[in-house]
């Protein structure tokens, strides 16, 4: 029995470093979606590409765990990613949003516990938003990747818009850091300092932030 | 004892890390079984599982990071969930260790034999400026975003004034931290128990902070039960409070520590050896390899025989933890603002007996 519930995480960027892939199923064209299967268990991981095989994907199998994982997955750039409930790589898969800025993806996370029809029950009411039990058919499983997919885009959104929030207040930080060191170290008023660092940044096209780091870079070799 | 225990039998999730020593003290030494329970604990993977698995009553109870309950209230997962917390099962336990690589380098750099310790993240500067001149970043790691361990690790940044954004920050499994660092892949990390003196032994990392010198006292980790599992079963919530509280305060004897890590060794908790595990417990901080180790009284702290509160989740805790996570970005102001913590850290719910 399967199950499949869906989460809303993300990949970050890393280094470009050399593919490794220990298995490679892939069945061609651009148009298909990238779906990588990270499980290290050979037995499972056949098993659920046989469910996954179809035309409709192009399934990339990772046996990796860990930081060689996350940079197959930077390699790789998936469109969805599906991982064990129980890997140990979950937390990574799922959060790195949180810290990176770069391309989030949707997950699918499969389970192939015998879970009672009471915690299924429990599971739709809670809110986890894509799930099959019993026999998963190839039509199923397309329907859940696209769900997933679809969810996570609302999500995304919600997302970005906290990106978009902490991101103002720390360039507002980093362009006050800057003034006060200007202040400090070169004898400017707090106007002109703010002034310098607006006018540096007109005069090179850059955003305050921008030049704000750059004073701080070179104030902390300083 | 409790009367009218609704649930006699429940499932308790669980962490593999030093911390975990109230959940298998009670069991191993019967405290469930004294306060009429018969608990099954479950060994979890990722922190994501353990609270899908809580959120959906796969586990009927779960210790927690202190900022998960706050986490699920908010939504943060995608969905809210009503989680609380009526007991703190643990304060501090988290270190901050550098790859022996980068501190060989940090040595070379400011020309000294050793660094003072607990050291500053003032160290890192030069090597964060040096990174800067080729567009590279020193990474650093913690096992997940909502956690003391990423708060410790930015407030150990920020106190040297350094952003976080001066610094790569990825989420790596723990079981993959040690490795990283050997490889060079990271350059340092903030965890729990074994994994800072894991990387000691094997000597591939210098530990050299830890949270006990930083945020002290700061819940760690915390018992968590979903808001409608507690009204539906408020006997059991006593007992498993009754039984994890006395737990923590068997704990609080040094000889009774070395046995708790004797116990965390075998497979079915964390399938480490006792010369890893052992040393936080007992208050020792390793440092380096063949360094004496420093001496860190309240590395791992569970109770306090003079203070039966110090257990007891009250909410200026909570309140604590929400404005880390407003400051890390985590939250946004609404969100901060639309909290109320004493619906999530419960003290009303805190008792015993």
């Amino acid at each position: 029995m399967f199950l499949f519930s869906l989460l809303f995480p993300v990949l970050t960027k890393l280094k470009k470093n050399t593919l490794t892939l220990s298995s490679v199923t892939k069945q061609a064209a651009h148009t298909k979606l990238k779906v990588l299967l990270a499980e290290k268990n050979q037995a499972k991981a056949t098993v659920l590409m046989n469910v996954l095989s179809n035309d409709h994907y192009d399934i990339f199998h990772i046996a990796h765990s860990g930081m060689p994982l996350l940079k197959d997955v930077e390699q790789l750039d998936p469109d969805i990613i599906i991982i064990d409930i129980e890997s140990p790589d979950r937390d990574m898969l799922e959060n790195l949003n949180q810290i990176s800025q770069f391309a989030p993806k949707p997950i699918v996370v499969f389970s192939e516990h015998q879970n009672p029809s009471t915690t299924i029950n429990q599971l739709v009411k809670s809110g986890v938003s894509a799930y099959v039990i019993g026999e998963v058919s190839h039509q199923r499983v397309r329907s859940i990747i696209d769900v997933a997919i679809a969810r996570f885009a609302v999500f995304q959104d919600l997302k970005q818009e906290l990106a978009a929030t902490k991101q103002k207040l720390s360039s507002q930080k980093n362009i006050e850091k800057a003034k006060l060191w200007l202040m400090e170290n070169k004898q400017l008023s707090e106007t002109q300092a703010y002034h310098f660092i607006r006018k540096t940044a007109m005069d090179n096209s850059q955003k305050m932030d921008d030049v704000a780091r750059n004073i701080l870079s070179v104030a902390s070799i300083l | 004892m409790i009367s009218n225990i609704e649930k006699k039998e429940l499932t308790l999730g669980f962490m593999p890390l030093t911390d975990s020593a109230p959940v298998v003290v009670a069991y191993e030494m019967g405290f469930f079984a004294k306060w009429g329970l018969t608990v099954t604990l479950s060994k979890q993977n990722s922190w994501a599982s353990l609270r899908d698995k809580l959120h959906t009553g796969v586990i009927d109870a779960a210790q927690m990071l202190a900022p998960m309950p706050i986490a699920s209230n908010l939504g943060l997962y995608g969905e809210r969930s009503t989680v609380i917390t009526p007991l703190i099962l643990s304060r501090n336990g988290n270190g901050i260790t550098i790859s022996s690589s980068l501190y060989n380098k940090i040595l070379a750099q400011h020309q000294v034999t050793q660094l003072p310790m607990p050291f500053e993240a003032n160290i890192l500067k030069h090597e964060i400026a040096q990174r800067a001149l080729i567009n590279e970043k020193l990474t650093f790691a913690v096992v997940f975003p909502y956690s003391c361990h990423y708060y410790q690790l930015t407030d150990w940044l920020k106190r040297s004034d350094i952003a976080v954004s001066e610094i790569n920050l990825l989420i790596v499994p723990p079981s993959n931290m040690v490795p990283s660092l050997q490889s060079g892949d990271l350059d340092g990390f903030c965890v729990g128990g074994p994994w800072n003196a894991k990387a000691v032994r094997e000597a591939v990392g210098v530990t050299g902070v830890t949270s006990a010198d930083l945020l002290q006292d700061i819940p760690e980790k915390v018992l968590g039960l979903m808001a409608s599992w507690q009204q539906q079963y408020p006997n059991t919530t006593n007992a498993l409070i009754c039984a994890l509280y006395e737990a923590c305060q068997w704990l609080e004897s040094i000889p009774n520590r070395f046995e708790a890590a004797r116990l965390l060794t075998r497979a079915k908790y964390l399938d480490t050896p006792i010369d890893v595990i052992a040393p936080s417990l007992l208050g020792s901080c390793l440092t380096f390899n063949n360094h004496p180790p420093r001496l860190v009284p309240s590395y791992n702290q569970f109770s306090d025989l003079n203070n039966t509160d110090f257990n007891a989740p009250e909410s200026h805790y909570g309140e604590k933890i929400a404005d880390m996570m407003l400051n890390n970005g985590h939250i946004n102001p609404e969100q901060r603002a639309q909290l109320d913590i004493a619906t999530i850290y419960r003290k009303d719910l805190f008792q015993h007996k």
